[in-house]
């Protein structure tokens, strides 16, 4: 397994990348519930908690650093265009997905579906 | 030149040589390389043989000369004068096509000479030729347009359009495939040349000479040969087009997909053009070992059965005992019920003409499971002796290409002018070329070439291995074989060929399925799962009164008829398939358009079906399918290379015990023309074929 | 001007002619109830469906013509039910009503008039008009039983 040294890209060390993300994850959390009344979404506010969670779940796994804070930058990208009422509504339900259905993974729902 | 020998051109002696066989020496020992000869192409040195001319010199150091009538597999004409090129030395420009090389020899193809030839040639072609290029069907493909535009001048000097004009030339027919529109002809002459040279029909010629001269059959006559397709194919203009496929699209708006054809047994590699997912026209492609460049009609027409009588939905007889259009999880739980149901020797499966490998394997390894082994095919095969275990008893040994190359060949009770019509033109080429001998043991059938007809009773023999004697015809041709092959100067030569008949039969022998049907139906099966079996070998009355037949396949013919459960599954141009032709080279053919309607790929169906049932297969997708067919047999997934096969002394052990007198006459089943054109589902589907035959039986009735 | 006029006097003459003509109070509630508005007008023509067209020059442009739905609609009446040949005087293309023009087609080939079925069963879907590229396999009937 080969390791090369790279430049860092915001944070030095895994510290300062727990500390971003903790404070990325504070500051949506503080502006869920004008999310939810802003945008008018039939949401509750605790489930808008658990979507905020879940993604940040998602990605708890990766260890580089440079990663992570790709991932933040892109965490305050969303925050931003949310504050800003730069997204609509539409943007903001498609957190849950609710018309993408999910897609077939067994052999027979593939097979019955299509080719 | 090549032209045949004169004694053969005008009959001296009969084909029945008054030499006897033994005393013929056969295959010479290859003779020492001619030492090469130095040219310069465009101031390039190349060595090469002598007796090269100077056009295929110029093509090995990658200089491409412009022609019309010159064509690598035919005899070289000469006439179309495009390939002039200026030679040192020389007062005029030579034809390179017909040049032979001398040591030292200057040429220069990009010379003021040579560029006002070219433009000169191509003027005199453009002066006679029709203002056509929107309507031609060649549009787009056409080699004038091509050359004119590299190699042709920029303006025309042609003012006798308000005098004399233009030439025009009547059409000619010559049959519901060929549309000729011959005011467009070059008289470059490939057309006669391939006629008379590749399909043996000596119908082409041309009248008159200067601008009357005129290319034609002279009387109207339909051309009468299993290959005239690729006179469409050979033509560089639109003289000659293909009359299903005339106006249909222009070649830069389609797809083209590589792919095999499955309607013969020998596996042509074709091209299948397709536009807006339906299949346009199928095309051949260069294999220098099965089909050179050449395509057979039916292979070539055949594709607008296609789209007629397909199975698009699965369907299930009702009550009233009519198929009506279900779901596809209905149609599948209800096989799936009948096959978990059957007690285990009471299952047959039945493979068709056109099943690929893949899903004979699916099929096999799920019906194995459920405990039966009673695989069959449709055409049948002697089991006795070494049958089916050793490869080399049921394959074409020497293989196609080294047909050619062979001094003798005996045909026993096949006609191998419709059933493989590629390999006859092999036949045909070692004939013209080589003064091969050719024997045939059967009905006296025309095949393009002279042959000494030996008799058609069996006791002649010591193959059609058809029937309850054909063990015994095959142990006799075995023993033959052997007995010529020991006598052979060149060990490598294989001399037993046994040609299969359809696309399949190669491919599931590999896989163990036992070839006919007549034993296992002996035994009353109750289900019966027919994998595009139609050829009528399984019939309904042969089956017990509650027997339960599942088909399964892509056209509705006889085998869709008797079904209570049909499941739709795709044809050769729909599915990513592995076959096996006859001298066992396995090739694949590949997704051209998707499956109409509700139709799935077969090894899919049987694989949803095996899950349904419980015992659940373990590939999900294509790669795994092919794993499971390299266990059995690493050759079925060598695409493109064919294995060479041996122990033919210990087959002919195992057969000598079989040796007893056969009488009786041997047959075949397509004598004429008109058999040939429809032998399976998809044929038999085609409108196209439907207008062959019957131009061919009301050719018969002429005169001509 | 009269003292009528200045008292406007014609005015309320004019009411109660509008109540009288549309059927009392009764009929004038009603007819408010069902369409808006009540107006008094020279009865022009009628059609065979039976709606009623009225014309009353006094009104200005627009509301000059109207029609009066039949009452077999009830409430359910809409703009797409008056037929062509009334449509063309009640949008003021031509002063004559059908019965009295003499220039009006009336050929064999023309169809049925039908109002607006959009939102019911009989709306129209578009559908294909292409040959299908493949065609399928029609198992032959074996019993019609």
């Amino acid at each position: 397994m080969s390791s090369r040294s790279v430049r860092p890209m915001m944070s030095s060390d895994l510290c300062e990348a727990r500390r971003r993300a903790l404070g990325l994850y504070r500051a949506i959390y503080r502006y869920i519930p004008y999310v939810i009344k802003y945008y008018d979404i039939p949401k509750n506010i605790d489930q808008c908690r658990w979507m905020l969670r879940s993604y940040f779940y998602k990605h708890a796994y990766i260890t580089d650093v440079r990663v992570i804070d790709m991932l933040i930058i892109k965490g305050y990208i969303e925050l931003k265009e949310l504050t800003h009422q730069w997204q609509s509504k539409h943007h903001v339900i498609r957190h849950w997905n609710p018309s993408i259905e999910p897609k077939c993974t067994s052999f027979i729902a593939k097979f019955i579906e299509g080719n | 030149m090549l032209r045949q020998p004169l004694c053969r051109a005008l009959a001296l002696s009969s084909p029945a040589r008054a030499v006897p066989l033994a005393s013929r020496s056969y295959s010479n020992p290859v003779p020492a390389e001619p030492e090469k000869v130095e040219v310069f192409i465009n101031d390039k040195p190349v060595y090469v043989a002598p007796g090269t001319t100077v056009l295929q010199a110029a093509a090995q150091v990658g200089v491409e000369i412009p022609r019309f009538c010159y064509h690598e597999r035919l005899a070289v004409a000469g006439n179309c004068r495009m390939c002039l090129v200026e030679v040192e030395r020389s007062p005029k420009p030579v034809a390179a096509c017909a040049m032979p090389v001398m040591k030292g020899m200057r040429v220069k193809t990009d010379s003021d000479l040579t560029r006002k030839a070219r433009e000169g040639v191509m003027e005199f072609l453009l002066v006679n030729h029709p203002l056509d290029c929107p309507i031609c069907d060649q549009g787009g493909e056409c080699d004038l347009q091509d050359q004119s535009m590299a190699f042709g001048s920029d303006r025309s000097r042609f003012t006798d359009v308000h005098f004399s004009g233009k030439r025009a030339v009547e059409d000619k027919d010559i049959g519901p495939l060929i549309k000729t529109i011959m005011t467009r002809c070059i008289h470059c002459t490939r057309c006669i040349r391939f006629a008379s040279e590749v399909a043996g029909v000596d119908d082409f010629g041309t009248t008159g000479r200067g601008t009357d001269m005129q290319v034609g059959t002279y009387v109207e006559k339909m051309l009468l040969s299993e290959l005239s397709g690729n006179v469409i194919d050979l033509c560089p203009v639109g003289a000659l087009t293909s009359k299903p496929y005339s106006f249909a699209a222009r070649p830069w708006e389609t797809r083209r997909i590589d792919s095999v054809d499955v309607l013969d047994p020998l596996g042509s590699n074709i091209v299948v053009t397709t536009r807006t997912n339906e299949v346009l026209r199928i095309l051949p492609r260069t294999n220098e070992e099965i089909n050179e460049e050449w395509l057979s009609d039916k292979s070539r027409f055949a594709c607008d059965g296609l789209k007629r009588q397909r199975l698009v939905t699965p369907m299930m007889t009702d009550s009233r005992g009519n198929l009506m259009p279900v779901d596809w999880e209905d149609a599948i739980v209800a096989a799936a019920r009948a096959l978990r149901d059957c007690p285990p020797n009471k299952l047959l499966a039945v493979a068709g003409d056109m099943a690929d490998a893949e899903s004979l394997v699916a099929l096999k390894d799920l019906v194995n499971r459920l405990g039966s082994e009673n695989t069959c095919t449709e055409q049948y095969f002697p089991l006795d002796g070494a049958g089916i275990d050793l490869r080399s008893s049921y394959l074409c040994n020497t293989k196609i290409a080294n047909v050619e190359d062979a001094d003798f060949v005996l045909l026993i009770g096949t006609n191998v002018r419709f059933e493989a019509p590629l390999l006859n033109a092999r036949i045909r080429k070692a004939y013209v070329h080589k003064d091969t001998d050719v024997a045939l043991i059967g009905p006296k059938v025309d095949l393009t070439y002279d042959y000494m007809h030996v008799g058609d009773s069996a006791s002649v023999v010591k193959i059609s291995p058809r029937g309850p004697e054909g063990s015994a015809l095959l142990a006799y041709t075995q023993e033959l074989a052997c007995k010529l092959q020991d006598k052979l100067q060149d060990k490598e030569w294989k001399v037993l060929n046994v040609l299969q008949r359809t696309a399949s039969q190669v491919a599931a022998l590999d896989l163990g399925y036992q070839p006919g049907v007549g034993k296992a139906l002996q035994d009353g099966p109750k289900v019966v799962y027919l994998l595009g079996a139609d050829s009528g070998v399984v019939s309904r009355d042969q089956l017990p009164k509650d027997a339960f037949v599942i088909y399964q396949g892509h056209h509705g013919d006889a085998g869709a008829a008797m079904a209570d459960v049909v499941l739709p599954g795709a044809a050769y141009t729909e599915k990513r398939a592995t076959f096996v032709n006859a001298e066992g080279r396995a090739q694949q053919t590949l997704v051209a358009v998707a499956p109409p309607g509700m139709a799935r790929e077969d090894w899919k169906i049987i694989r949803a079906l095996s899950e349904v049932i419980g015992e659940r297969l373990p590939y999900d997708n294509l790669d795994e399918v092919r794993d499971r067919l390299s266990e059995i047999s690493p050759a079925l997934v060598a695409y493109g290379d064919v294995q060479e096969n041996n122990y033919f002394a210990q087959a002919r052990a195992l057969a000598q015990s079989l040796q007893k007198p056969v009488s009786g006459k041997l047959d075949v089943q397509l004598k004429h023309l008109e058999d040939f054109f429809m032998t399976d589902t998809i044929s038999r589907a085609s409108p196209t074929m439907a207008k062959c035959i019957q131009a061919v039986l009301k050719q018969k009735d002429s005169p001509y | 001007m009269s003292i009528v006029k200045i008292l406007g006097l014609d005015k309320v003459a004019s009411f109660f002619n509008i109540i009288r003509q549309n059927g009392g109070i009764r009929g004038s509630l009603y007819k408010l109830y069902r369409q808006d508005e009540l107006k008094d007008g020279t009865l022009v023509g009628e059609d065979k469906f039976g709606n009623k067209y009225f014309e009353n020059p006094r009104y200005f442009y627009g509301r000059n013509r109207w029609v009066e739905y039949s009452d077999n609609y009830n409430m359910n009446y809409d703009g797409s039910q008056v037929p062509a040949e009334w449509f063309g005087w009640l949008h003021y293309k031509s002063d004559l009503p059908p019965h009295k023009d003499p220039a009006r087609p009336n050929y064999p080939w023309m169809a049925e008039f039908t109002e607006n079925l959009s939102g019911t069963t009989g709306q129209y879907t578009p559908y294909t008009t292409t040959r299908p590229k493949v065609e399928p396999w029609v198992p032959e009937r074996k019993s019609t039983v």
